[in-house]
């Protein structure tokens, strides 16, 4: 039994020098300077953050994007950093950011920590509702030292906003079913940031509130709920016309839900209305054209 | 192969699969989505935080990814070859009793209670990640006991079964957990390669190195016992002991490579195969042998996944798959007439 006593106290010695060594390193690593805090070299590691910065002029600053950060076309040609899921960290430092701003999910916040910890400056903030949209707009303004631009876009947006709800008026609620994949069936729920976009167009959610924030339904829930207009938003197809077809030729199997009779089924595109970004009014207004036409006739 | 395995024999064979292993390491570590220059890293890290893009590359991310897949890679195939002579059967692989949807299981809880607490640097997820596995193994064998003394087909039917059982409910709380939080353990399941902390790295190092080493001791044992348990007891061997140090000690440092890279599967599967074709069955060979390679397999996937779809990452079990697969079956119509190692 004699090795194996020794093969326990070597890694007893082992796992002790481990814990000895780490508390050295950490005393060493906090006394590192910290970075100039202008923020003239960005990293946005998400597409609504990537429009957010564009929008407040700071297109020289950005220097890296995540894929997908295709609005607007400029950002297609800025260096990409991976993907919001799976973000490349190596990408990220090469870029040399003085500023990386993330977003309150899991893998991001994990992303913003692992940058943190050798220094590199992060903005962690949320967009999951229409305010966190507006709050983002602010903190991102003051970290770049844009709070002006940034004030006037959250005011230009707001008054908009307002302007297309006196348009509306008081007029009865359109309920709508926002369809995010047809096969198998997932819709918009009640805790997204669509619905918000749906009632401040004027309409409501036909889907009651759910456990999932996007739940998969059956065809019983989509009879019951008797939606008066149905949107798909198209999520990069080369060919819209096609969509709708198909769209068009699914829903028909619907023969008593209101939208279907009446032929209120849109294919809209899915840029504006997929993120919550500055384009907040235009993602708005797609969808009020949708449910009440007339209103934009002229 | 028919030679007798001497001790001089053994060194060579491990001091040129450990040579082999450190170029693999050194080229690897100079690939990537980023082009990084040796004598830029040679500088150091500057005088300021982030001023040294190359070294920081380089020291911060590169180098600890390369160890921990090598960790990684090393305690999957061996603990890959002892599970196949415990249990006499050649499917059997680290995860056939019920690690991996113990650990999947336990992600899965972590991830969606939303804990945020630390454990020596260690997010909830690598703790219930570790927790899951051992306990799932520990559960295994103890319905394995219920079943019989030590009873091969009744341990792999307990396994088979918790496995199926574990994967429901994970499937279950896929269903019921919000989307933003699932996708984040998707990754986990596909294999989660992310530089770690020196600390884990080290701590990593010491289980799994260790481990090794216990199971090289016990190799002579595991050869009697892949021959059965008779000719086992008849050569004088403690049947029982062998068997509960190698469990332990495989499903510890599985569990430890787990909590630190999520699920990568193949490794444990192809690499003690293809070393027992190569080589032979001679567990003081195969033991050591399987580790370095399953180091350098690993670390050569790991690579390829940082860089086929550059900037994007795929997850590393992907590349395991993808790349495992056609070589293993190369060489098993290569080295057929090997086959018969397991009996």
């Amino acid at each position: 039994m004699n090795k194996w006593r020794w093969l326990l106290l070597i890694i007893t010695c082992w796992m002790a020098a481990g814990f000895a060594l780490s508390s050295a390193r950490q005393g060493q690593e906090s006394q590192a300077p910290a970075l100039p805090s202008r923020a003239d070299r960005i990293v946005s590691m998400a597409p609504d953050l990537t429009e957010i910065l564009f929008a407040l002029g700071l297109d020289e600053e950005i220097t890296g994007v995540t894929q997908y950060s295709d609005y607007p076309a400029a950002a297609k040609e800025k260096p990409n950093v991976g993907s919001f899921w799976q973000p490349n960290i190596e990408a990220v430092v090469a870029a040399k950011p003085t500023l990386v701003i993330v977003l309150g999910s899991p893998q991001q916040k994990n992303l913003a920590e692992r940058l943190k910890r050798i220094g590199y400056k992060t903005l962690t903030v949320n967009l999951e509702t229409v305010n966190d949209l507006f709050k983002a707009m602010a903190e991102i303004g003051t970290a770049t030292g844009r709070q002006h631009q940034a004030d006037e876009l959250i005011g230009s947006v707001r008054e908009k906003l307002k302007a297309l709800s006196s348009l509306v008026g008081d007029e009865a609620k359109v309920k709508v079913l926002w369809v995010v994949q047809r096969e198998p069936l997932r819709v918009a729920g009640r805790d997204t940031f669509v619905n918000e976009l749906i009632e401040l167009a004027g309409g409501e959610n036909a889907i009651g509130p759910t456990v999932h924030k996007y739940p998969p339904i059956g065809a019983e829930q989509v009879i019951i709920s008797g939606p008066e207009v149905i949107i798909e938003p198209d999520m990069g197809q080369k060919d819209p016309a096609a969509q709708r077809d198909a769209a068009l030729r699914y829903w028909s199997r619907f023969k008593n839900v209101p939208a279907v009779t009446n032929g209120r089924i849109y294919v809209i595109p899915g840029g504006a209305v997929s993120r919550l970004g500055p384009r907040l009014y235009e993602a708005t207004e797609t969808i009020a054209r949708c449910l009440r036409p007339r209103l934009f006739e002229n | 192969m028919d030679q007798l395995l001497t001790p001089k024999k053994l060194i060579t064979t491990m001091a040129a699969a450990l040579a082999v292993l450190a170029v693999v390491m050194f080229a690897c570590s100079l690939v990537g989505s980023e082009k990084i220059s040796l004598r830029a890293v040679f500088d150091g890290p500057g005088v300021q935080a982030a001023a040294n893009p190359d070294y920081e590359i380089f020291v911060r991310f590169r180098l600890p990814r390369i160890v921990l897949a090598c960790l990684v890679g090393a305690a999957l195939a061996c603990s890959g070859v002892v599970f196949q002579a415990l249990l006499r059967n050649p499917l059997a692989d680290p995860y056939i009793l019920g690690i991996s949807s113990g650990a999947g299981l336990g992600v899965m809880i972590a991830v969606i209670s939303g804990l945020s607490w630390t454990l020596w640097g260690r997010s909830p997820i690598a703790v219930f990640a570790f927790a899951g596995a051992l306990g799932t193994v520990w559960l295994v064998w103890f319905i394995g006991r219920l079943t019989g003394k030590f009873h091969v087909t009744g341990l792999l039917l307990a396994g088979v079964v918790v496995n199926a059982f574990f994967s429901a409910v994970i499937m279950f709380l896929t269903s019921i957990a919000k989307s933003e939080q699932v996708h984040s353990t998707i990754f986990w399941l596909m294999g989660n390669m992310v530089e770690e902390d020196f600390l884990v790295l080290w701590i990593g190092t010491g289980c799994v190195v260790g481990g090794i080493v216990a199971m090289f001791y016990i190799s002579p044992q595991l050869n009697a016992l892949s021959f059965g348990d008779e000719d086992a007891r008849s050569m004088g061997i403690n049947i029982a002991r062998t068997r509960t140090v190698a469990f332990a000690v495989a499903a510890g440092i599985t569990a430890v490579a787990v909590s630190m890279s999520g699920l990568i599967g193949f490794v444990g599967l192809v690499v003690p195969h293809a070393v027992r074709l190569v080589f032979g069955p001679d567990h003081r060979r195969l033991l050591p042998l399987s580790g370095i390679l399953g180091a350098i397999f690993l670390i050569i996937a790991d690579t390829l996944a940082r860089t086929v779809i550059a900037p994007a990452q795929l997850p590393v079990g992907v590349v395991t798959a993808i790349v495992g697969g056609p070589v293993f079956l190369v060489l098993l119509v290569k080295h057929s007439r090997n086959v018969g190692g397991f009996k």
